[in-house]
């Protein structure tokens, strides 16, 4: 147990002895939520158009005015023909392109129903749906007004309907309450990981590693004595994020900060310990570098959840995802901020994580040999 | 320049020697894109969509119907009462619920309006909110259809109308565009995790001094240093394409000249973005750290690749374009699913080399005063 | 402790089809200085690690302190100290922290590190330089710290792995008066080096190649073994053809070069010098001096190496 001690100050004597660490470890993650806390949405908006006015005349500028007046669209350039808007939507400038058939004035003026053509590029698949469903609600909704228009008075008034939309488990909706979250547990498993990975094997490439195994330090001392100090700089960014996520991004947390903490302490230790395994599979630092990105933190961005739902994946792929502790804090990071719940929404996968942890710490310490065979 | 060689040599049997990084270099990114590109995919499709009419008119029948018929919902219930919603959604039986109250359609006909209320489950907030996005259209698309039938009767054509054509994807699927997005992606952080290692390597190992005293001046040692890992970098990018191509049906529409060129500047960019991050940090441990920072989330989250520029806020709009691969997504996407040519690219290749050109620059410039 | 420090009985390893320590045997007397000498690649690390339980043996047996090294490694590094080849301290830490550290690892407690502390540091010399980050010591002074680092729990067995690499020969001195002190007390310490003047130092040597050991014994007997045959010292003003001109001749063994000079190396029973300076003269050279030498060590060694690659071809 006094070795342990003796290891964790050696290794807080090295941290202090690298300032350069600190920025990076501190400051850098704060940092980047800011900006990607911004940039991770899926709302579509200022979607970029081009309008092939053909008619100019002030009935079609009234109808590019409310494509200018939406939220949605960003009307770049009005031009008056349609030559060449196939090089803006090859070119990726327009998303969508609007032409206005001449005559478009005199013909909705008098009644005759006029087509007007919506040119979309379909490469993301996505945003373009979205951006069409909302063109087309806009031209529909012109559509209405000109048809109530120009119904004799006398006919009996014309109403609406309107939806009145309630989310339930996320009212506000926020696509950024719900990424901040996502990128906070995110920027802990790239810190953590690295941290983690480095941390073995970096004293196998100096040479350092040897003296330690000719000493009776154990091996659950050594595992752990790395773990604990990277452990308390985790805790630390948890708390700096945190605080950038509820301060700065005003997403309200609902739920409760010590259980957060708490299950990220477990989350910590997962994302460590599987640092820890890269390290003891690894000689060199480039080595654990490059099997850390490929094998561990990839798969954990793109098949937790984070972005891309796993309900959407392939059947046989998604049992996989239950490796992955990203997958079960972004439920427990998201439940505790967005619903406010607690352990008893997702104890699961509370239980799940901490199996995780156990598992690969356990792996990561019998894999570290002080007798190599 | 053969001193330039020289140097590239040498690293290159460095990197030979280390058979697995090699080995993962250059067959796994192309592995891992199969990987992802048949995983992942982002359709709003089969929304489980529960029905309470509480109306019962032709109306109501119309408004469902327009549900029904969009490709996003799927109608798997229907159902008498508030109670059967709740429980269907605690369930997650499913997802979304379109109630609609006693007399809407005597209240749209005596000009009133009418509120249909539609609840979402908030559970996957991307994809809530693109439901939202559809069931918005949806309502007020029928809302000005009832309305153009009760001005002008039934029968008469609307005064307006929209044909939609959908270019280069005419299918909507989003595996197209998440390939070539994966592509951008996973080639950025094979070339800075691979490059960001070299210099600082050679400080920790004590072998730095040697290379202080070498008589070749900083550019020719800079460039000698990425000769090998573009070599590798490119086989590896190319590897990812043809697993893109064809074992992954991913088009190519357009010039393979132009493709190559691009890729070229965007390989050069990255590589650099590590060696630059090589010479700032005096440990392996802080190089992985920053150059993953550096690349991972803001390749992923700033590029374009999953989620629209256009829809960031400006001033995050602007850090985007220091992101080298939101120009290069933006050229592969229409070479190989727009069929363009070099020379709609002008501005996102002058983009790419003038990134390029400044990391490289700006890591000979320090490695030249850190070798005195 | 048994009545030797060191005991190893064939003791092997492999790597894959390599071998890199082949059936090697040897004793070790307690409070000695046992030099183990070779080439690089000879095995010289390897056997070490497997001593100090740092790599398991492919086969054979070896007891360090009374200690079967194969079943309990744990057990030997508790009672052994180890100085790696390569240096292997914290460079973020100074002369005091890692000599704090390594102690509390050794399980020294307060009193002890208090006792022991300053010992090591004087020792090494260091006194002052407490407050030192490693990495700004020099050369000489590094080793001397690892030593300090690894005396700190009295262990009585000590192996050092070339522990003067890249040391200037000041330096590599004062090292050795250290080595000597520790082994007066009592310390059996076991080091390799490929200094060969280093190991006139140690009580006893075994020379090492291509993983097996070609010979082994007390500087002395080393050098015994060869004076059946003398050593001729042969000061020429051209020693190249003389080297040539005297290669030949029927009592002649061997000749090599040594400096300026040559060594020539006699057939058992040979000791005229006559026949070589008739065989010079013949060749119109002539010779300053003939001096009869001892072999030195790297004669026997280069001797010995000659030899055992004979015996495998």
């Amino acid at each position: 147990m006094r070795r342990l001690l003796f290891l964790i100050r050696k290794e807080i004597q090295e941290l202090r002895r690298n300032p350069r660490m600190f920025p990076v470890l501190f400051i850098a993650p704060v940092i980047q939520l800011g900006i990607l806390g911004y940039a991770a949405t899926t709302d579509v908006r200022n979607v970029p158009v081009v309008v092939a006015d053909g008619d100019r005349s002030p009935a079609s500028r009234e109808l590019v005015g409310r494509f200018e007046a939406s939220r949605y669209f960003s009307v770049i350039d009005v031009v008056s023909t349609t030559s060449g808007v196939d090089q803006d939507l090859m070119r990726g400038r327009a998303w969508l392109v609007l032409a206005i058939p001449p005559g478009y004035g005199r013909m909705t003026e008098a009644g005759t129903p006029v087509g007007l053509q919506v040119l979309a590029d379909g490469s993301d698949s996505n945003s373009t749906t979205v951006a069409l469903a909302y063109a087309s609600t806009l031209i529909a909704e012109k559509a209405a007004e000109l048809a109530v228009a120009r119904s004799p008075a006398r006919i009996a008034p014309i109403g609406s309907i309107e939806a009145r939309i309630r989310v339930w488990f996320n009212p506000e909706l926020s696509s950024r309450h719900f990424m901040v979250p996502g990128v906070l547990a995110l920027l802990l498993m790239v810190i953590t990981t690295v941290l983690g990975a480095m941390a073995i094997v970096r004293e196998k490439e100096l040479g350092t590693l040897e003296q330690l195994n000719v000493t009776p330090l154990r091996r659950w001392e050594l595992t752990v004595g790395k773990l604990l100090p990277f452990g308390i700089i985790g805790m630390i960014d948890v708390l700096l994020v945190v605080a950038v996520a509820a301060l700065w991004f005003e997403i309200p947390l609902r739920g409760s900060l010590p259980l957060l903490l708490g299950l990220s302490m477990i989350y910590l230790v997962c994302t460590l310990s599987l640092g820890l395994f890269v390290s003891t599979v690894s000689q060199t630092q480039q080595q654990a570098m490059m099997t850390a990105v490929f094998f561990f933190m990839m798969p954990m961005l793109y098949l937790s959840g984070f972005i891309f739902p796993i309900e959407n994946m392939p059947a046989v792929i998604q049992p996989f995802t239950y490796l992955i502790p990203l997958r079960y804090y972004l439920v427990i990071v998201r439940g505790i901020f967005l619903k406010g719940v607690g352990l008893e929404a997702f104890w699961k996968d509370a239980l799940m994580m901490t199996a995780c942890g156990v598992a690969v710490l356990s792996l990561a310490t019998m894999r570290s040999r002080k007798t190599l065979r | 320049m053969r001193k330039a060689l020289a140097v590239g040599l040498k690293e290159f049997r460095q990197i030979a020697r280390d058979t697995r990084t090699l080995l993962i270099l250059l067959f796994v990114p192309a592995f891992f894109l199969l990987l992802y590109g048949y995983a992942l995919n982002w359709d709003i499709r089969h929304v489980r969509l529960a029905v309470l009419d509480r109306d019962h008119s032709t109306d109501s029948r119309q408004l469902i119907s327009a549900f029904v018929n969009s490709t996003f919902f799927d109608r798997v219930a229907d159902v008498s009462s508030m109670a059967d919603v709740e429980s269907l959604m605690d369930r997650d039986r499913i997802r979304a619920a379109l109630v609609i109250p006693e007399n809407m359609s005597r209240d749209v006909r005596s000009g009133r309006q009418a509120a249909v209320q539609i609840i979402l489950s908030g559970d996957n907030a991307n994809t809530a909110t693109a439901v939202f996005g559809y069931a918005q259209a949806i309502v007020r698309g029928v809302s000005a259809a009832l309305q153009i039938e009760m001005a002008s009767g039934r029968l008469a054509p609307p005064p307006l109308s929209a044909d939609a054509r959908i270019w280069f994807n005419p299918e909507l699927k989003s595996t197209l565009f998440l390939v070539p997005g994966l592509i951008g992606f996973i080639v950025m952080i094979s070339c800075v995790v691979s490059t960001s290692l070299s210099i600082v390597r050679e400080k920790e190992r004590g072998t730095w001094e040697q290379v202080r005293m070498a008589p070749i001046n900083t550019v020719s040692y800079v460039v000698g240093k990425t000769i090998p890992y573009f070599v590798v970098s490119y086989a590896s990018a190319l590897f990812i394409i043809f697993a893109a191509m064809f074992l992954f049906g991913m088009p190519m529409r357009g010039s393979w000249s132009a493709l190559l060129a691009a890729l070229s500047l965007y390989v050069v960019g990255a590589l650099g973005t590590g060696l630059l991050v090589s010479t700032l940090v005096d440990s392996q441990a802080l190089a992985f750290l920053v150059s993953l920072l550096v690349s991972l989330l803001p390749t992923m989250i700033l590029s374009g690749f999953v989620f629209p520029i256009s829809s960031m806020p400006v001033p995050i709009q602007m850090i985007s374009l220091i992101v080298p691969a939101r120009y290069f997504l933006v050229v592969l996407r229409g070479i190989v699913l727009k069929g363009a040519d070099a020379a709609m690219y002008v501005q996102q290749f002058g983009a790419l080399a003038l990134y390029a050109a400044t990391v490289l620059g700006l890591a000979s410039l320090r490695l030249a005063r850190e070798r005195g | 402790m048994s009545a030797t420090a060191v005991t190893v009985r064939d003791l092997t390893r492999r790597f894959g089809a390599f071998v890199a320590v082949d059936h090697v045997s040897f004793d070790v007397e307690p409070g000695t200085i046992f030099g183990f000498l070779g080439s690089n690649g000879a095995g010289k690390s390897t056997t070490i690690r497997m001593l100090c339980g740092l790599l398991r043996p492919s086969s054979g047996s070896a007891l360090v302190g009374g200690i079967d090294v194969t079943r309990d490694p744990e057990a030997v590094k508790r009672r052994i100290g180890y100085m790696s080849q390569k240096f292997s301290l914290y460079e973020l830490l100074t002369v005091e922290e890692n000599l704090t550290f390594f102690g509390g690892l050794y399980g020294l407690d307060d009193e002890q590190l208090a006792r022991r502390k300053p010992f090591a540091i004087h020792m090494a010399g260091l006194d002052g330089r407490e407050r030192t980050l490693t990495r700004d010591l020099a050369g000489g002074w590094r080793q001397r710290l690892a030593l300090g680092c690894s005396i700190l729990h009295e262990p009585r067995i000590l192996f050092l792995d070339e522990p003067t690499g890249g040391v200037d020969p000041v330096s590599r001195r004062e090292f050795w008066i250290l080595i000597n002190s520790l082994a007066s007390t009592g310390v059996t310490v076991f080091v390799t080096t490929h200094y060969l003047d280093e190991a006139e130092h140690c009580h006893r040597l075994a020379l090492m190649h291509a993983g097996r050991i070609a010979t082994m014994g007390t500087v002395a007997e080393l050098k015994r073994a060869f004076t059946n045959r003398v050593v001729f010292e042969v000061r020429t003003n051209a020693p190249m053809e003389s080297l040539r001109a005297l290669d030949g001749l029927a009592s002649v063994e061997k000749t090599s070069l040594f400096g300026t000079a040559l060594h020539v190396w006699m057939k058992p029973g040979e000791r005229e010098t006559a026949p070589l300076a008739n065989r010079l003269a013949e060749r119109g050279l002539s010779a300053e001096s003939f001096e009869v030498v001892e072999p030195s060590l790297e004669d026997v060694f280069m001797d010995v190496v000659e030899r055992q690659e004979g015996a495998a071809s």
